[in-house]
Parts: structure tokens; sequence; C-alpha cells
């Protein structure tokens, strides 16, 4: 992807917003929010901006088969806003005929690697651009893994050719409720694949660390914005939103943290 | 056991109250479905405006309920607790009534004709697709 700098992820709420983000060049849609699209989307599209769908209903880690219908309206999403890429999780959201509300984790085993290989193959078969997946954030891990987060991702990549999506929040959520030290988590993933990366708030509650993406921007995961060369951050902000003096304060810490220019 | 029964296991433990599988940490898992649920109760909270839901007693109904979306999990609630809706909420259930045949099973279908329901203060009149509020004075 293009180096186009910093951007927020685009919601009905705060569409207003992002549309008056001066220096905006990119921004991520809900994808399942694509059925209708917004006007005021079609119009920051219409006026240049990249616009990424992110898929959070796919199920990528499912022990089944990816549904055809939302891989199709995947591909759809892409050619109507004429991305030059989607993204999607590293995550299942159903079993059994239940769904589970959010994303959740998969086991690091050889037998999920082989069933989300086949899924992230089954899509870009049908994608006409490159998917980018994404590690979740957790609260808790399988049992038994037989792989390291950051080995697991690089074999994963490595046998389907997809690229990162580095969600900063989720590596120090990650560590910090696994007592792991973020930076080094953050140096074990395969940087050199990064496509873009995500930037969010969150908040500890009962001892755990929650990345709420309702929350304000911890100091912590700034810092973990530093560490990171890409050619774009973007912060989602998914409720509980803040005015927007305190959004352009975000997006000027992320853009100052990653060394990029400014948009507010 | 294999991947798809592993999967489904902790899903029903999540959100159907069923015991955490073998080798998880309990705690851990408990937290996330509590989690899933307060997340549950926002988006059926935004999808029910007029019900005012009230996240603790959401979460206390549906965490051994899996949901079937934020409309029908809304729905549900509103009518099992009718009888302590505000009025608001009350009137947004018999609209919906009005509008759709939905018994908590199945999928919600929409009525045909001309119907009359009771709601706080007037009457919901439901012609084809539409339905409308007329107050009693």
């Amino acid at each position: 992807m293009n180096a186009l700098g910093v951007g927020i992820g685009w919601r009905p709420e705060i569409a207003g917003f992002v549309a008056g983000l001066p220096g905006l060049r990119f921004t991520e849609v809900i994808a399942e929010s694509l059925h209708h699209p917004d006007p005021e989307l079609l119009a920051l599209r219409d006026r240049g901006v990249t616009v990424i769908p992110h898929g959070l209903k796919l199920s990528l880690g499912g022990a089944d088969p990816v549904e055809t219908a939302r891989v199709e309206h995947l591909a759809r999403c892409a050619e109507l806003m004429g991305s030059p890429l989607v993204s999607e999780h590293i995550a299942f959201v159903r079993a059994g005929g239940l769904q589970a509300g959010h994303l959740l984790p998969v086991p690091r085993s050889r037998e999920s690697l082989d069933a989300l290989t086949a899924n992230i193959r089954r899509t870009q078969a049908e994608l006409p651009v490159p998917l980018a997946v994404e590690p979740i954030a957790t609260l808790f891990d399988w049992p038994d893994a037989e792989f390291g987060e950051g080995d697991f991702l690089t074999e994963l990549l490595e046998r389907t050719g997809a690229l990162l999506l580095l969600d900063v929040a989720n590596v120090y959520a990650n560590a910090v409720n696994r007592a792991e030290d973020p930076i080094e988590v953050l140096r074990s993933f395969p940087l050199d694949r990064v496509a873009y990366v995500h930037v969010a708030g969150g908040i500890e509650h009962e001892g755990l660390y929650h990345d709420t993406h309702t929350h304000a921007l911890p100091a912590e995961v700034l810092a973990l914005v530093a560490e990171v060369t890409a050619p774009a951050f973007l912060l989602e902000r998914d409720g509980d939103y803040p005015s927007a003096d305190d959004l352009r304060t975000e997006l000027d810490a992320i853009a100052d943290a990653a060394a990029l220019p400014r948009i507010t | 056991m294999g991947l798809a029964e592993d999967q489904e296991g902790l899903v029903r433990a999540l959100v159907a109250g069923a015991p955490v599988p073998p080798g998880f940490d309990r705690v851990r898992v408990g937290a996330a479905a509590r989690a899933l649920v307060r997340k549950r109760a926002g988006e059926a909270a935004r999808a029910w405006p007029a019900l005012a839901i009230e996240t603790e007693a959401f979460c206390v109904w549906a965490a051994a309920r899996p949901t079937r979306g934020s409309w029908l999990d809304g729905w549900d609630f509103a009518r099992e607790h009718r009888g302590s809706l505000p009025s608001e909420g009350l009137t947004a259930l018999v609209l919906s009534e009005t509008l759709w045949s939905y018994d908590g099973t199945g999928e919600p279908r929409r009525r045909r004709g001309l119907r009359f329901r009771r709601c706080p203060g007037g009457v919901v009149v439901g012609l084809g697709t539409r339905a409308r509020i007329v107050p009693l004075v």
C-alpha cells in the first residue's frame, strides 16, 4: 500500500469529523456496513480518499469453510470503493451454528493453521485485491499451543502470501495480559509484511487490559507506534466518541509518534 | 476431538452457559464471556433505544442465551419484560409486533392487511407494511 499517513476508521457517528480532516488520505470502513453505503462515505471516495473495507464476520479461523456470500461481499466492497486491499481478522466468530458476537482467538496448532490457510486461500481466490489479516486481542488463550504468536503468524503469511494488518493495541493488550514484553512480542512478528497499522484505546478492568476502542489511547500503545515503520496508521474508535478536539489530539499523537505529517 | 468441536465447545461456554472446556483459564474465559454479553447489551440498546435497556439486567437475562442478532435480542428481551417496560419501550414493541409476526422462534415475518393493537395512550394501526400510532384522547 502507498504511504497514506495517518487515518481514522470511518463510522457514521463521526462521519462529519472524518470528512472535515484537512489532511485525510485514507480511512477504513466495516465491510458488513457496506450493504447500504453511506453517501458521506462515497463522497470521501470520490474526493480521492483511499477507503479500505475491513471485515468482521468472515470467520477466517473457523473450522468450516468461509461462506461464499461473505467473501463475495468483501470482493464487491473492494470494487465499490476502488480499494487497494481489504482486511479481515485471524479469528473465528461462530461455531456449531452459534454466533460468538465478537472475534475469538484460534488455537495455535497445526490443525488450526491448516484451516486458516485454506480459508485465506479461498478468500484470496475471489478477491480482486490483496488481503491483509489482523491478529486480534484476546483475554484468554487456547491450551497446548504448538507455536508462539510470532511464529504462527510468520508461517501463516508465508503459506498464503497475505499481508499483515498490525494492530499495536492488540499486541499491547495480549502482552500485558500474558505478562510479556510488548516490544519483544512486536519484534517476533513478520514486520516486513505490514500493510498498515491499527491503533486504539482500551482500559484495565478487573486486572485485565480490555482493547475496547471506546477509551483513550494509552501512552504504552503510542510507544509501540514509534517502534514500527509502516505506510499507514489508522485510529480505531468504535463508541463513546470524545470531542473533536480529543480525537484530533489522538490523531496528532499518532502522527508525531510515527514521524508522519499531522492530518488535522 | 477436532477443531470444529473444540471451537463449538468454547463458543458454548462463552455464550450459552456451558462449562469451560478443559485446559482453559476459567477466570479469563469468564471475563471474556462478560465482555461479550456487555457488548451485546450495548448493541441491543442501540437497536432498541426506546427500551432504555439496563445493561446489568440485560446481561443476566442474556448470559446463557445465545444471540441471534441485536434486533431479536432486544425484541426477545422486551417481550419477556413487557410488564416493566417504559411506555416508549412498550410502544416500540407494539409497533414491531404490528409490523411483524414473531413469537420468539424462527424469523419475524411481515404481517399483512389491516390490524390494530393497544399501546400506551393509544392504538397502533397497521396497514400493509406500514404502521402508525394513533393517540386516544
